[in-house]
């Protein structure tokens, strides 16, 4: 430190001693008075780099208080404020204080001050926004810049004012500085128009349409600024818009003023009058913003349209034509970007495509690039087409595709399925022509392209498929199908898998009176009836198998029931669908129990498809639901798995003793998790997951294993006591399961030595799946982790032998405050380094918790670089079977929250 | 102070470009064109250079000469200018335009002296000796032209190294725009300027009343009509210019034959288009944004479908799309290959721009219906598509530079006569900008901004330095005249910092100027009344 000391007289530090002193301020273990002898070398010579490690010094140092910094009094003042504001990160800078700084001489300090105000320290907001109104007019352009800009990130941190008037008063002095000379200003100031526009417009229902057409008419106006960024930045802020007027949309669309608005008896006289005003500033602004130099500000419009063609169909309709001519532009770039916007009108059905769209939009099935053809076949896979020439042209110009493109087969076979399935009755209208030309092509010797067929089939089944009715579709269709069933599946991946597909397709090829009453599909019917025997590789069986029972292809009328109960409200939709799913497997349990795991497995993997599907078309409303149900469903599938080579008759002729092994360590991974990173249990529902567990240990009994029996027994004995415990305050009725291993556990000793393993069986005979109900308190407990601007090409820095901090993102859901979190960070040769995340440090709900977190990092070694893979984990019941790490760490396993992270490091030379 | 402003060309009128703008003392000329319209006679074709200086002494009537593009109707007349009438100061352009103005002046000269039979006014030497007085310029590069004259070039897309340009005498500024687009092409950029305090504008105004629709929709068309002839086994001419359009066309072809996959043969015809296009590739900074960030990977100017033509093809069979000169297929090789291709309806003739005279794309574009041509006994049955292609921008272009500028006063040149009027009030009545169109040989003035060096009292820049805010409630203006929105009656919060309007101009008899506080102008005036 002392030889550090000497050479920091006056010249600025080296960036060597400045990584060293980062290094100490950063490990906890520095001693306070080494921390405080750097830090007063550092604002001794404030430059960027000092004032850098100061704030970092700040963040990682909560006890390093302003005390600490000693100022010399010859530095520059607005460097004395980044210094003192810097070591004040997180604390509270008093009013006054700031006041004081703003008023004070130093235009850069003040800069820096009405930056930063709100978001590196807490300002009360009626002085904070008064302060930054009144500094928008500081004659210094980039006071006034920095002032806007506090006002855009005070809205963007969720700020709001009920002061309509100086909400007002923002807006229009931010609307004045749209033609400030400074373009940095005028950036800044279109921000604010935007942030604070909507705040104006949403302050008085009465008003918002006024004002959000005021927004508009303002963002519109900038289209024609000479400054990129400028416009850019007004595209991006009419993404924001939740209503318009129609007639200024359309406007936005035509460079000709068109002489009076459009009288909309709903919008009143007001409306018209403020059209007139407003549509000079409006006129063309979008056209202008499409056919912009900058592929930048063309991406940007693309993308509001997204949000403008929800507000009038009409505008939506006109906008279509000018987005179907991007699909001539130069950038692959923003030709991808309309392609996404006319995709989210399809799905919003706005997106209405008409015969002189078609040259632009089938052309881009031809374009050269994949990401373009792919995009507009997703388009094809939702929009709903209006008649049967539109239908047919998009069949002809796929096919086309399919020719001069065959590397997108399996794209292009999904969009058939997809456009089958929405245009039921054109596939109807036009299946008498496909099945000559597939009949002709399968049942004569002539030559034929089968992609083309197998293209055409796919079109032809996939809405029967789903569908009960049939309708004039020949039976030998879906015969064919099945020959081309290795080809085609993955069209239908999405509803089904392949073994179901199959079983599907020979069904109906069956039955050429098809109908709806033939399925019975009454709730409780006997779900599995005993087949003669079973059907083994069946999965990669390709040829007809008549002996499937029907009872496999209930999955997907299932599918087709559901879609018609989309109306109830998700949340109840969500509810009763997971209790219809969770009463599945206890229903199967006997046949589990028969012996007859194969064919439950595969009802089980049509009830994950169903799960999964149901989760990826929901919002979040019933995610915690399906989330539990997906797990269960998967701990159901193991456990038939694993019980089905563990019954008497069939223990020794299985798997391998090392597969087992394999099953049984997922099977206790899976049910850890289902205790772990679930919450708001019944005592019941408690108890059904414990049982499971204590199934999973006792089949680990069951396995001639002698290595880990001890470590299982006291497992397992720790877990009985527990649900004792439960069972005692809710005064629920053991299973005659839990009583059984009781008695077991009672006559065993924990050293082992006289344990009888045959016990153990028995009592497995006396297990059964219960029931779980869903009451919706159910919480899934999990976080997001992540790391920005951190990949191969942008490594962290670090210096070799120092720490280095590794800045967290991170979102907690549903994580209870007793909870104890660790973040664990692991190198490739094994070592694992835990970190104790404090949740009393961050503020947030129980539901969500959102905050960043700087990780330090020690073990940083001699290599180049380094790939740190993070990952956050919950304490949970189970204790941990490591011996505990030596600077402390979990004292119970971990339940991990979220998937690893990858951190990538770099080595940085000392020079 | 006043600006003066002599118009010596293109006032109401299009053809040979010529203003001569007076500013404090300095007397600038920008542009130094020739009426291409009237070749066969000289006093029309030229600019008066007379009004300048009635007895020719150019040299020290102008300060300099400032040239926007290498277009005729604006540098036609310089070489006449400086070897004929004797002009010997500088004269800025940028880079581009000095590269290609030689090619421009002896190509004019040629016409002149080969085809019209007319006397030689200068030699081929002789335009090489004008070009040696071209200083070159980069852009928002400011120059010194001397002590108190700055100018400064702006991007102004049209053609390659087109440039508008800013002049500064004293506290007096201008703009002086040349041709200019305000919408990008394939291969140029929109104008770009930044915002300044000017007192006059002088603009172009070719289309001061129409307004263009979307390029994207004329593109389409061009490619649908191209495309659609071409896989029906047809052949494209299009007649173009070479420097330019041809060069955006072709961008825009090969562009949708990578996309496409088209194999079918694009052609240009010898000589000029080729040489043009090695011009473009040397001058890629001077072209678009799109083209400069494609740059690294593939210079844009490298067309990799484009082979060169030979006569021998012309009878070829196959589909192809061939570029060839001149535009107006008034003769020379467009006119052959038109002769041959014409006679088939397979093929297709695509004439960019308008033509004016008795030219073949004039009779086609005005009349589909005259497919039999009298003069050149054909028979014209071929498909005919008209390209609203146009490097100027439009009156909506005009209005929002003006806007974003915002001038004290605006000149229109460069336009047609009831346009330019039509014009005119739009920007007085909608802008509320005064706004002038002048004949030519008529001269503006205007006035001119002019202030006052002052010194400052220290009181004075303490408190310009110390922030002085204050609210208050007061009813807008605008918001006053609107009828329904019930605004009127509230008053509105609005911020004001009197700091700078604090300051008062003293002027002492004898003494220079001096800003004061208002507070110490109190304390002074309190000291002379104890005096008196
Ligand atoms: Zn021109």
């Amino acid at each position: 430190m002392a030889e550090q000391q000497d050479d920091t007289s006056e010249q600025p530090l080296s960036l060597r001693t400045l990584c060293t002193m980062r290094s100490f301020l950063l490990h906890p273990s520095t001693s306070k008075r080494t921390v405080s002898s750097i830090v007063e070398t550092l604002t001794r010579t404030p430059t960027h780099h000092t004032l850098k490690l100061l704030s970092d010094a700040a963040a990682h140092r909560p006890d390093l208080g302003p005390s600490a910094v000693v100022l010399p009094a010859d530095s520059s003042p607005h460097l004395t404020v980044e210094v003192l504001a810097s070591s004040l990160t997180d604390l509270h800078l008093d009013d006054a204080r700031f006041a004081s700084l703003c008023f004070g001489d130093s235009v850069a300090a003040r800069v820096w001050m009405l930056r930063n105000a709100g978001s590196k320290f807490e300002v009360r907001p009626g002085l904070l926004l008064a302060v930054l109104l009144g500094f928008t007019k500081d004659p210094y352009p980039y006071v006034r810049a920095a002032a806007l800009e506090g006002l855009a990130g005070f809205c963007e941190r969720g700020g709001e004012s009920k002061d309509v008037e100086l909400v007002e008063a923002c807006y229009r002095r931010a609307v004045q500085l749209l033609r400030d000379m400074d373009p940095c200003a005028r950036l800044s100031a279109v921000r604010v128009v935007a942030s604070w526009g909507l705040m104006l417009a949403s302050s008085n229902s009465d008003m918002k349409t006024y004002w959000s057409n005021d927004v508009f008419a303002k963002l519109c106006s900038m289209a024609r600024d000479m400054n990129m960024k400028v416009r850019v930045e007004a595209f991006d802020g009419l993404k924001k818009l939740e209503i318009v007027s129609e007639d200024l949309l359309l406007q936005s669309l035509s460079k000709r003023v068109s002489g009076h608005g459009k009288q909309k008896q709903a919008l009143g006289q007001s409306t018209s009058e403020q059209f007139v005003i407003l549509a000079t500033s409006v006129a063309g602004a979008i056209v202008h913003g499409l056919e912009d130099e900058f592929f930048e500000v063309r991406k940007s419009v693309c993308k509001s349209l997204r949000t403008l063609t929800r507000l009038s169909a009409e505008f939506a309709r006109e906008a279509l034509d000018s987005l179907m001519d991007v699909l001539n532009d130069g950038s692959t770039v923003v030709r991808l970007q309309a392609l996404e916007t006319m995709h989210h009108m399809a799905i919003s059905g706005r997106l209405k495509l008409h015969e002189k769209n078609l040259h632009m939009f089938f052309g881009a099935l031809v374009d050269d690039n994949w990401d373009i053809r792919h995009t507009d076949r997703k388009i094809l896979k939702v929009v709903k087409l209006n008649n049967l020439a539109l239908f047919k042209s998009s069949i002809d110009r796929l096919l086309g595709n399919l020719d001069s493109y065959p590397q997108d087969e399996a794209d292009v076979f999904c969009t058939f399925s997809h456009l089958g399935r929405n245009h039921k009755k054109f596939v109807s209208l036009i299946i008498k022509d496909t099945f000559e030309e597939i009949e002709a092509a399968l049942e004569g010797n002539v030559e034929f392209n089968s992609a083309r067929i197998a293209a055409l089939l796919i079109l032809s089944i996939s809405a029967p498929l789903l569908n009960a009715d049939v309708g004039r579709i020949p039976a030998v269709m879906f015969s064919y199908a099945v020959t081309f069933l290795g080809r085609i599946y993955n069209a239908f991946s999405d509803i089904m898998d392949r073994d179901s597909l199959l079983a599907c397709l020979c069904e109906k090829s069956r039955s050429t009176e098809y109908s709806a009453t033939n399925i019975d599909l009454v709730e409780g019917e006997q779900q599995f009836p005993l087949l003669e025997c079973d059907a083994p590789n069946f999965a990669s069986n390709e040829v007809i198998n008549s002996k499937i029972d029907s009872h496999i292809t209930r999955e997907p009328k299932e599918v087709a029931n559901y879609q018609i109960e989309q109306q109830r409200s998700e949340y109840d939709e969500v509810i009763k669908f997971t209790n219809y799913i969770l009463a599945k497997p206890h229903d199967m349990w006997q046949r589990i129990q028969s012996g007859h795991a194969n064919e439950v497995l595969r009802s089980l993997r049509c009830l994950k498809e169903l799960t999964t599907m149901k989760f990826d078309s929901l919002g979040s409303g019933g995610a915690d639901a399906l989330a539990f149900t997906l797990l269960y469903l998967r701990v159901i599938e193991l456990l038939s798995e694993v019980w089905e080579h563990l019954l008497p008759a069939k223990r020794l002729c299985t798997l391998g003793i090392g597969k087992l092994e394999f099953k049984l360590g997922k099977l206790e991974r899976r049910v850890k998790e289902l205790i772990s990173r679930f919450t708001g249990f019944s005592a019941q529902d408690e108890l059904n997951v414990l049982e499971l567990m204590l199934l999973t240990y006792a089949l680990r009994m069951c396995k001639d294993e002698i290595i880990g029996m001890n470590h299982t027994i006291k497992r397992l004995s720790t877990l009985y006591l527990r649900v004792e415990s439960i069972l005692k305050e809710s005064s629920a009725l053991p299973s005659n399961f839990i009583v059984e291993l009781g008695k077991v556990l009672s006559g065993t000793s924990i050293n082992g030595a006289s344990c009888n393993l045959l016990q153990f069986d028995a009592s497995l005979e006396f297990f059964s799946l219960k029931q779980f109900l869903f009451h919706g308190q159910i919480k899934h407990v999990k976080a997001e982790l992540n790391i920005s601007n951190n990949d191969l090409e942008h490594p962290l820095p670090f210096v070799s032998g120092l720490p280095v901090g590794v800045p967290c993102e991170i979102i907690l859901h549903n994580i209870s405050s007793e909870s104890r979190l660790w973040l664990r960070m692991a190198l490739d040769d094994g070592f694992i380094h835990h970190l104790f995340l404090d949740l009393d440090r961050f503020e947030g709900s129980e539901e969500v918790t959102k905050f960043t977190f700087v990780a330090p990092f020690y073990r940083t070694a001699e290599a180049i670089c380094l790939t740190l893979k993070i990952c956050i984990g919950l304490e949970c019941l189970f204790e941990n079977v490591s011996p505990v790490q030596r600077f402390g760490g979990p004292k119970r396993e971990l339940a991990l929250l979220c998937k690893e992270k990858q951190v990538f490091l770099y080595k940085v030379n000392k020079d | 102070m006043a600006i003066e402003t002599l118009v010596l060309g293109a006032g109401q009128d299009i053809g040979k470009s010529c203003v001569v703008v007076t500013i404090n003392g300095k007397r600038i000329m920008f542009d130094c064109g020739i009426d291409t319209r009237f070749f066969d006679s000289p006093t029309h074709r030229y600019p008066d250079f007379t009004l300048i200086s009635p007895n020719r002494d150019f040299n020290s009537a102008l300060s300099c000469i400032i040239i926007t593009h290498f277009h005729l109707d604006h540098i036609g007349a310089l070489a006449y200018f400086t070897e004929v009438c004797g002009y010997n100061g500088p004269i800025y352009m940028t880079y581009p335009t000095k590269a290609l103005a030689p090619m421009m002046l002896e190509d004019n000269r040629k016409v002149m002296v080969d085809r019209l039979g007319e006397e030689e006014l200068f030699s081929a030497d002789q335009i090489a000796e004008c070009m040696k007085k071209v200083i070159a310029v980069n852009l928002r590069q400011t120059i010194q032209v001397d002590e108190d004259l700055q100018i400064r070039a702006y991007y102004a897309g049209h053609v390659i190294g087109a440039a508008m340009f800013y002049a500064k005498v004293g506290d007096a500024e201008m703009v002086y725009t040349g041709d200019y687009n305000m919408t990008p092409d394939r291969h140029l950029g929109a104008a770009q300027i930044d915002r300044l305090r000017l007192d006059l504008l002088i603009t172009e105004s070719t289309y001061a009343t129409t307004i263009r629709d979307s390029r994207y929709a004329r593109e389409r068309e061009f490619l649908k009509a191209v495309h659609k002839c071409v896989s029906s086994g047809g052949k494209v001419l299009i007649p173009t210019y070479a420097l330019g359009r041809a060069q955006e066309l072709c961008i825009l072809l090969e562009d949708y034959w990578e996309r496409m996959k088209l194999k079918v043969p694009i052609y240009f015809s010898a000589g000029l288009t080729i040489q043009a296009n090695v011009y473009h590739k040397m001058l890629i900074s001077w072209t678009s944004q799109k083209i400069k960030d494609r740059f690294s990977k593939h210079n844009a100017f490298d067309f990799k479908n484009v082979k060169k033509f030979e006569r021998s093809m012309i009878d070829a069979p196959g589909p192809c799309v061939l570029f060839a000169t001149p535009e107006k297929i008034s003769s020379g090789f467009s006119l052959e290959v038109f002769k041959h291709w014409a006679v088939s309806e397979n093929n297709l003739v695509s004439l960019p721009g308008y033509f004016v005279g008795e030219t073949m794309g004039h009779k086609l574009t005005s009349n589909k219906q005259a497919k039999d041509d009298a003069d050149t006994k054909i028979d014209i049955r071929c498909q005919v598509h008209q390209l609203a292609f146009s490097p100027h921008t439009d009156s909506k272009g005009i209005m929002d530079l003006v806007n974003f500028l915002s001038p004290k006063h605006v000149i229109l040149v460069h336009g047609e006569k009831h346009k330019m009027a039509t014009l005119k009030d739009k920007i007085h009545s909608e802008l509320g900008i005064q706004c002038y169109d002048p004949a030519n040989n008529e001269t503006i003035y205007i006035p001119s901004t002019h202030y006052v060096n002052a010194e400052t009292s220290d009181t004075f820049v303490r408190s310009c330095l110390k922030p002085n805010f204050t609210f208050q409630k007061c009813s807008s203006v605008d918001i006053c005249n609107s009828t329904t929105i019930d605004k009127s009656l509230m008053p509105e919060l609005q911020v004001e910092d009197e700091r700078v309007a604090e300051g008062v101009l003293v002027v002492d008899k004898g003494k220079k100027a001096k800003v004061l506080h208002q507070d110490e102008l109190l304390l002074m005036l309190g000291e002379t009344k104890q005096d008196s």
